[in-house]
């Protein structure tokens, strides 16, 4: 039986804007189980980032609920959210933010260092996530120094190093060209099939479209369309 | 963690330069200021202390309350039996006499006529006998600019410039005329044995120095004294431990209802000294509250700056699932290192300048040429231990409190909207 570590119900957000408010989210119901590459798609203010952030509970809903693996996130406490994150969420972002002060071997340690690991285990498993992502020679550069689908690759490394349960990656092709997305996307899918871990992309590129199993389409709002298809590319 | 923040603050110039320089100056200047301040303030005591008050004074009650007339007249008697009491009273304080007196120099041509005058003030001490310390305390032989210091009654040595206006050379005869303690006139010829500078303008005009033994000949003060000065045995004067002796004597004589009879007078009680005293106490402290307030407000509006820089840092890391509270913590210990390497090096550079101010001093003699205040021409900083956490403390305290503050805005943030906000 499959698992769900994702469940949306009758989920509401709502912003204050001036004397009112304005309602991102207008009652999603929507679940996502264990080792699924789903996408949100939709236009500028669907309502897709503000998902993604209930879900990597960095917002809680205004109305209804969402459990993280089990977890309400309306009724976490900072450190609680900060915990669920650290421990089985990663994020992948449009910018690969990447610390650059450090090289990338520390700015894919970071999270472990928050986990208490030991120095040999932070390197096996760092050396390890940097070698899923095929830049494992390149482990002492400054961020500076790498190409945008290198840097990219490093964003993966670092969301991935923990082994998350869910991986949430916002728009993560929109900054690189062709060659270096389908690469990116074929290493998230491998990731995926390999290590089982969920990935949910918020997204305009159609290259994303083609390797999603499942497209969440979203209008103002609310869930217009959600239907499981067949990945165009496969790994 | 802690490897991992030192390397973004060494890694990241803009991080901590900016702090560290502002610390560094703060620190520095509040030392050198602070050192500056006590050093002059402390020369104006000691000067005062070598001088004139001692860190004690006994005088006659009489003499004390008019003491700005110099009144001999009123002079303490019976002196050689009361210093016996204190040498056994107060066995590690050293008593000196001196006799302050009033008068006219006359400078003869040799032919039985007057070659210059000039009004002089007087003062005596035991030079002769070099166990009195008299010659160490008031520095003469250093001051001395001709000559030599005088070794047999009749001898003198008179003010440089005091010599120079009326043009006497060593060796010459100069005629005293005043009063003794009796109100008799009295004349005198002394030899001018040397000319003495003391760098203070007051004195340098119109002194004579000749030893008390001669002064009590000249004044007709056998046995008696117009001021006996106390110094404490680390030359250094400490209100706490004058206090109590200066309570004890005049207990002794709070039922005495004679007007000579010996009076106690501790030098914060003299010439005004206690407002320095406080002075000194206030503008060091009024300095180090100054700059922490001002640092703080500095390094406040820099914490700012820097954490809307770091807001990419900081959005990465609470994805990354630290906590807000963990971030807040991690920009305090930041904070406590940029202020520690901050205040160390500020502490350092404010002790050089120090030390170079105690050592060179600045030069005020030509604002004083026509000053009689009783202060030194050089005025230098002064060396002491305190100079070494002045400073130091309020930089550091400064560092963290312009982090708190400035870190408080990223705390109270929603996650979200700080989120967003990061543009992550």
């Amino acid at each position: 039986m499959s698992e769900n570590i994702i469940s949306l119900k009758n989920v509401v957000k709502k912003f204050p804007v001036g004397d009112g408010f304005f309602t991102a989210l207008k009652g999603i119901d929507l679940e996502f189980e264990k080792g699924e590459f789903a996408g949100l798609i939709g236009p500028s203010g669907s309502g897709k980032t503000t998902l993604l952030n209930i879900m990597g509970s960095l917002d809680a809903p205004t109305e209804g609920q969402a459990l993280v693996m089990g977890k309400d996130i309306a009724t976490l406490s900072h450190k609680q959210s900060a915990l669920l994150r650290n421990m089985h969420i990663g994020f992948v972002f449009q910018v690969y933010n990447l610390l650059p002060v450090y090289t990338v071997f520390e700015n894919v340690e970071f999270s472990l260092l928050l986990q208490n690991h030991t120095a040999a285990e932070r390197k096996k498993m760092v050396m390890d996530a940097l070698e899923w992502v095929g830049i494992e020679n390149q482990a002492d550069k400054k961020p500076a120094k790498l190409s945008g689908g290198e840097g990219q690759r490093v964003a993966i490394a670092r969301a991935m190093v923990k082994r998350p349960e869910i991986v949430l990656a916002d728009e993560p092709t929109a900054n690189l060209d062709a060659k270096n997305a389908h690469a990116i996307l074929k290493t998230m899918k491998q990731l995926n099939k390999e290590l089982g871990t969920t990935f949910v992309f918020s997204t305009h590129d159609e290259k994303v479209m083609g390797y999603l199993d499942r497209i969440i389409s979203l209008e103002d709002g609310k869930v217009v369309k959600d239907e499981v298809v067949e990945a165009q590319y496969t790994v | 963690m802690i490897k991992f923040l030192l390397k973004g603050i060494l890694g990241d110039k803009n991080r901590s330069v900016l702090p560290i320089i502002i610390i560094t100056i703060g620190v520095s200047l509040t030392i050198i200021l602070s050192g500056y301040m006590r050093g002059v303030m402390g020369d104006m005591i000691d000067q005062n202390a070598r001088f004139d008050t001692g860190h004690m004074k006994i005088m006659s009650r009489a003499y004390a309350e008019n003491k700005a007339q110099l009144p001999n007249d009123l002079a303490l008697l019976g002196v050689a039996q009361l210093k016996e009491e204190l040498k056994s009273d107060y066995p590690e304080i050293k008593w000196v006499d001196r006799i302050k007196f009033g008068g006219l120099i006359d400078v003869p041509d040799g032919e039985n006529a007057s070659k210059g005058q000039g009004p002089a003030a007087g003062m005596a001490m035991d030079i002769f006998n070099p166990e009195s310390g008299e010659d160490a305390r008031m520095n003469l032989t250093s001051s001395i600019v001709k000559g030599r210091l005088p070794s047999k009654p009749r001898e003198a040595l008179v003010g440089s410039d005091f010599a120079e206006k009326l043009n006497i050379k060593i060796g010459d005869e100069v005629t005293y005329m005043g009063t003794t303690m009796n109100g008799s006139m009295t004349f005198e010829n002394f030899i001018v044995s040397g000319t003495i500078r003391f760098g203070m303008p007051a004195m340098d005009k119109g002194a004579i120095v000749i030893d008390i033994s001669d002064a009590r000949q000249l004044l007709d003060m056998e046995d008696a004294v117009g001021e006996m000065l106390g110094y404490l045995p680390g030359g250094v004067y400490d209100d706490e431990e004058v206090a109590p002796i200066v309570k004890s004597f005049n207990a002794r004589y709070a039922n005495d209802t004679d007007e000579y009879a010996p009076e106690m007078v501790a030098l914060r009680d003299q010439n005004g000294l206690s407002s320095y005293l406080d002075m000194v106490d206030y503008f060091a402290a009024l300095f180090v509250a100054i700059f922490v307030f001002a640092m703080s407000m500095v390094l406040w509006n820099t914490g700012l700056l820097g954490g809307l820089r770091r807001y990419q840092e900081f959005g990465i890391r609470l994805a990354l699932g630290e906590p807000k509270g963990h971030i807040y913590r991690t920009l305090i210990y930041e904070a406590i290192l940029i202020g520690i390497i901050g205040s160390i090096i500020g502490t350092a550079i404010g002790l050089v300048g120090v030390y170079l101010l105690q050592k060179y001093g600045i030069n005020i003699g030509d604002l004083m040429k026509d000053s009689s205040m009783m202060m030194p021409t050089v005025l230098r900083g002064k060396f002491t231990p305190e100079l070494l956490y002045i400073g130091f403390i309020p930089g550091l305290f400064a560092m963290v409190l312009g982090n708190m503050l400035s870190g408080i805005g990223i705390y109270k943030r929603s996650t979200a909207s700080l989120f967003k906000e990061l543009e992550v």
